[in-house]
């Protein structure tokens, strides 16, 4: 099912392959570029023309009004035309802009310190982040997220594509988790928290994570979801309680003085105390005492008994 | 034979309450992403099943503890095997070892109370406790649930204890009387079905077969795919845990060791006023 509503959708034009599809969103993209600058020239022009018209004569308002829709609608089919190419800044915008900032610490450093210097505070900006191990992996952390929305988005690219216009769905922040990361992303029409479910297998492999797991993040629209890819497992550790936290362990010990049984071995224990068969069973199971302090009670009858231990054979 | 512990000499410090409140969200672990989970004990009942040593009196465990530290909060416990809430024993206002008839007694008598609260709540125009009536709150604690209802006393007995443990856990919701109760296996021949049901909360420890975890989520999860028999028999305390949400989610309780629980113990005992009541009064109630 995944992978058959790409192919039937492109089927009828193409023959299916990665590069005629491009073509085809590339002349799509030509082809938009076109109509949205006669709409705007059109739009814009208009309106412009009419408000100029109780200002001046009408064939300069109309003049003008031409002009105007002519200059916005270059624009927007300029904007149109890049739009693929504004996206992908956008997608690396984060990384742009580290990389950046790191060159030009780099390059203003060497330029106005001695080299030795330059190197001991390189030493010092890697060498803590590496030597201290909680830093160190908040930087791994935070660097999985930016990864992680790049796989993502390969994911929504490849074998996700839900709209005609192939648009992607937006993918919004990513925050570290214990077990991995956890990524909001507001779906574009066409696909749905329930389509996505069929494919976590097939996404969690794109992630290079162990599993993944999709949840609606906002009541009120079903277009914002949040995946959570887990790379980790942390229900295998113990947890701690925090009541541990708020008492304060010298407290004075007390306890109830207890009467303990002194029939703590099976000779110990009179044959007639144990007559019955259903009190015998879970008197041995449990511990001694409970023999002596129910030994009293008349019996439940003893099939209740092995229905409730056959339950688990 | 008796033993006492001796009680060691006061300590230095005064004793200070830790301050909590049974309306406060009680920590019971933390989930698959490692977040903490919180669950509102007052206002819901929880059943907690699975097979033995799952990890449910570790659960349990972390309630009473919660409780013990509250303001305001009477315990009141079950437990045939006397080891798991034992340790709580001289905090809790009742402590209801393998002896079926004081637990019939017990119930009746959290009966009643549950009634007069309705009708002060009925007098004050009200129908749910809130934390400010200060109204204390009575935390019922049952481990092996399944002991008193198949296993102690007469078969009559047994459906007596049923049946009034079904008024309370459908009557002390809203009136601050919360069940807590856990059982190896919650099926029909050990706990009614009707009772069951009743449970708000589930937390559904390791089972061996899809439908012993269907009998405690109930009927459906584990087709989809929400199992506890997927829960590797070594990792005892984790466990699906069905409360707000809608969703089962996989959770690890928290565990207390036994010196923890002690600990807890001594120190709430240092800190509680005395409200507690002692025994068994008369009820007058002849069943
Ligand atoms: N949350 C936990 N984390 C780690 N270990 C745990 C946890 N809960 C339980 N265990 C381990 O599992 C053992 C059995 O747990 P527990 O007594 O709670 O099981 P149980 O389900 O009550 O069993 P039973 O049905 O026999 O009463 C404990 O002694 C402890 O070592
Ligand atoms: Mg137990």
């Amino acid at each position: 099912m995944s992978k058959s509503s790409p192919r039937r959708r492109f089927g009828g034009k193409s023959t299916g392959t990665v590069t005629v599809i491009e073509a085809r969103v590339h002349r799509s993209s030509a082809r938009n570029a076109k109509v949205a600058f006669v709409l705007t020239a059109i739009i814009v022009g208009g309106l412009a023309a009419v408000v100029a018209t109780s200002y001046l004569h009408p064939i300069v308002a109309l003049l003008l009004g031409g002009l105007i829709g002519v200059t916005t609608g270059a624009f927007v089919w300029l904007l149109v035309r890049v739009w693929p190419v504004i996206r992908l800044l956008w997608w690396w915008s984060t990384e742009i802009l580290l990389a950046v900032v790191l060159l030009t610490g780099w390059v203003q450093l060497a330029n106005h310190t001695s080299t030795l210097v330059t190197l001991v505070v390189v030493a010092v900006l890697v060498g803590v982040p590496a030597g201290i191990p909680k830093l160190r992996r908040l930087v791994i952390a935070w660097s999985w997220c930016l990864i992680v929305r790049h796989r993502l988005r390969v994911c929504f690219a490849q074998f996700i594509i839900a709209s005609q216009s192939g648009s992607l769905p937006l993918i919004l922040w990513a925050t570290p988790t214990p077990v991995g990361e956890r990524v909001w992303v507001y779906l574009r029409p066409g696909l749905s928290a329930k389509d996505l479910e069929g494919r976590l297998d097939k996404i969690a492999v794109t992630c290079h994570a162990s599993t993944v797991l999709i949840e609606r993040a906002s009541e009120g629209n079903a277009a914002y979801v949040r995946f959570d890819i887990k790379r980790r497992e942390v229900l295998n550790a113990r947890v701690n309680s925090p009541l541990v936290d708020v008492i304060d362990p010298s407290a004075p010990a007390s306890a109830s003085p207890l009467t303990v049984p002194t029939a703590l071995d099976l000779p110990d224990v009179e044959v007639p105390t144990v007559t019955l068969p259903t009190q015998a069973k879970p008197a041995g199971k449990k511990s001694a005492p409970t023999t002596t302090a129910n030994g009293s009670k008349p019996a439940a009858s003893s099939a209740d008994a092995d229905d409730d231990v056959s339950d688990w054979i | 034979m008796t033993t006492t512990i001796p009680a060691t000499t006061t300590a230095a410090a005064v004793p200070v309450g830790a301050g909590l409140s049974m309306f406060d969200p009680v920590f019971i672990g933390i989930d698959e992403f490692g977040q903490p989970v919180y669950l509102d004990v007052v206002y819901h009942n929880l059943l907690a099943a699975g097979e033995p040593g799952g990890g449910k009196s570790g659960l349990v465990n972390n309630i009473c503890g919660h409780g013990v530290l509250c303001d305001n909060t009477r315990l009141v416990l079950f437990d045939a095997k006397l080891v798991e809430l034992g340790p709580w024993r001289d905090l809790a206002d009742a402590f209801v070892g393998p002896d079926i008839d004081y637990g019939i007694d017990t119930l009746r008598r959290l009966l009643v109370v549950a009634t007069n609260r309705y009708t002060w709540l009925l007098a004050n125009r009200r129908r749910k406790l809130g934390p400010d009536d200060g109204m204390t709150v009575i935390l019922t604690v049952i481990d092996e649930l399944a002991m008193y209802s198949t296993v102690l006393g007469s078969k009559a007995q047994q459906e007596e204890f049923s049946t009034l443990l079904r008024g309370l856990v459908s009557l002390g919701r809203a009136c601050g009387m919360p069940v807590v109760a856990a059982t190896q296996r919650p099926s029909w021949d050990i706990i009614p079905a009707s009772l069951r049901d009743l449970f708000g909360y589930r937390a559904a420890f390791r089972c061996t077969s899809l439908n012993s975890s269907n009998i405690i989520l109930g009927q459906g999860w584990a087709e989809q795919g929400y199992t506890a028999s997927d829960i590797a028999p070594t990792n005892q305390g984790a466990a699906y845990l069905l409360a707000e949400g809608g969703m089962p989610r996989r959770i690890k309780a928290a565990y207390l060791t036994d010196t923890d629980i002690y600990n807890i113990a001594d120190y709430a005992a240092w800190t509680r006023t005395p409200t507690r009541t002692t025994g068994l009064p008369d009820m007058g109630l002849a069943a």
